[in-house]
C-alpha cells in the first residue's frame, strides 16, 4: 500500500470523529489529530481500533501512544502492512 | 504519605465535610439503607473495590462517600474511605481545595492531557487496588454534558483499570439530586439525592484497547440501566 491510500484511508476513518472541518479540508501529514482537528481524545482508542479493522493490523498501546498526527498514522499503518521481508 | 494523613484527619475530614453538606441542606433519605446495603455488598470481604459513578456536579464523589458509610466506619475501615479520580484543574484551584483534595484522598487527573499522563493515572489506580484499597471513579470521564448518563462520549479508562485488576470487585453507584436537570459545579442547596449501588461483573473475551472498550460499555451501560430505574422510581425516593 502506498502513502496516498493510506492517506486516504485514514481521512475517511476519521472523518467521523472531527469537530473542526475547516482544518479537516486542508489536512496535510502534519495536522494533528487531537490539537488541529478538535477529535476527543477518547475518541482516539476508537479511531486506532477502526485502523485495525480496516487495515488488518495489531496496534499496541506505545504505537497508538505515538500517534499524533495524520503523518504518524500514516508511518504506523505503512510500517504494520509492510510485508515481513 | 497522603494515605497515612487522610486516613489519621478521616473523623475531622468528614464531619467539617459533612457540615458543610448539612448546611447546605443536603439530604439522602434513604441513607440508612443505603449505608446497609453497602455494608452487605462491600461487607468483609478484602480486596480491591472498584467504584464506578455517573457524574454530573462537582461534589459527587463527595456525596457519594457520605452517602456509603459513616466517618466513624471509616475511621476503622480504612479501606472504605475512597480514593477518587479527580480533575487537576478542580482541586488545585487554590490552597484550601488542595488541601481538602489531599485530605480527601484525590488523585489528581489531567484531562485532555498526553496519553503518557493518562497511562500513569492509570498506573497509579492500579497500583491502589494492588494495595486492596477502593478508588471512585468515573467512567464517563467527566461530567456528563448532556445531563444524562452519556453513552455515546465516555472514555474507556474504567475498562483498562478493570483488565489491569482483574480481582476488582466493581460497584456501580447512580447517583443524582432530584431537581438536577443539567450537569453543574454544586448541587441547589436543599437538594435531595437519590442513590443506588448495584455489584457489577463486567467481563470480556477482547484483550487491549478493545477489552477497555468492551468493559467500559458495560460499565456506562448499567449506569444508564441504573439511570433508566431512577426516572422511573425517583418519586418512590423522597
Amino acid at each position: 500500500m502506498d502513502t496516498k491510500t493510506a492517506f486516504g484511508k485514514i481521512i475517511s476513518i476519521i472523518k467521523p470523529f472531527v469537530k473542526n472541518t475547516t482544518a479537516f479540508g486542508a489536512a496535510t501529514d502534519g495536522t494533528r489529530i487531537i490539537e488541529d482537528l478538535g477529535v476527543n481524545s477518547a475518541r482516539l482508542v476508537d479511531i486506532i481500533l477502526a485502523f485495525e479493522d480496516e487495515f488488518g493490523i495489531e496496534v499496541d498501546d506505545e504505537s497508538a501512544d505515538r500517534v499524533r498526527t495524520l503523518g504518524d498514522a500514516v508511518q504506523m499503518i505503512l510500517q504494520k502492512t509492510a510485508p515481513a521481508l | 504519605m497522603q494515605e497515612a494523613v487522610a486516613q489519621a484527619l478521616i473523623l475531622l475530614t468528614y464531619f467539617s465535610l459533612e457540615g458543610w453538606l448539612r448546611f447546605r441542606r443536603y439530604r439522602i433519605p434513604t441513607q440508612r439503607r443505603i449505608r446497609a446495603e453497602f455494608a452487605a455488598l462491600v461487607g468483609d470481604e478484602r480486596g480491591p473495590l472498584l467504584i464506578c459513578a455517573n457524574h454530573l456536579t462537582l461534589i459527587d464523589s463527595l456525596v457519594i462517600q457520605w452517602a456509603l458509610a459513616p466517618g466513624w466506619r471509616l475511621f476503622v475501615r480504612p479501606a472504605w474511605f475512597t480514593w477518587n479520580l479527580a480533575d487537576k484543574h478542580n482541586i488545585t484551584k487554590n490552597v484550601f481545595v488542595r488541601i481538602l483534595g489531599y485530605l480527601g484522598k484525590c488523585v489528581p487527573v489531567l484531562r485532555k492531557g498526553p496519553p503518557e499522563e493518562a497511562r500513569r493515572t492509570l498506573d497509579k489506580v492500579a497500583c491502589l487496588l494492588s494495595r486492596g484499597q477502593s478508588v471512585l471513579v468515573f467512567p464517563e470521564g467527566r461530567r456528563s454534558r448532556v445531563g444524562r448518563v452519556d453513552t455515546e462520549n465516555f472514555t474507556y479508562g474504567v475498562g483498562r483499570i478493570v483488565q489491569e485488576t482483574p480481582s476488582a470487585r466493581v460497584l456501580c453507584v447512580f447517583a443524582r439530586g432530584l431537581g438536577q436537570r443539567e450537569y453543574g459545579n454544586y448541587p441547589h442547596p436543599g437538594e435531595t439525592f437519590f442513590v443506588r449501588l448495584k455489584r457489577c461483573a463486567p467481563t470480556t473475551s477482547f484483550r487491549g484497547m478493545r477489552g477497555d472498550r468492551d468493559l467500559s460499555t458495560q460499565i456506562v451501560g448499567q449506569l444508564s440501566k441504573m439511570e433508566q430505574e431512577y426516572f422511573e422510581n425517583a418519586i418512590l425516593d423522597r
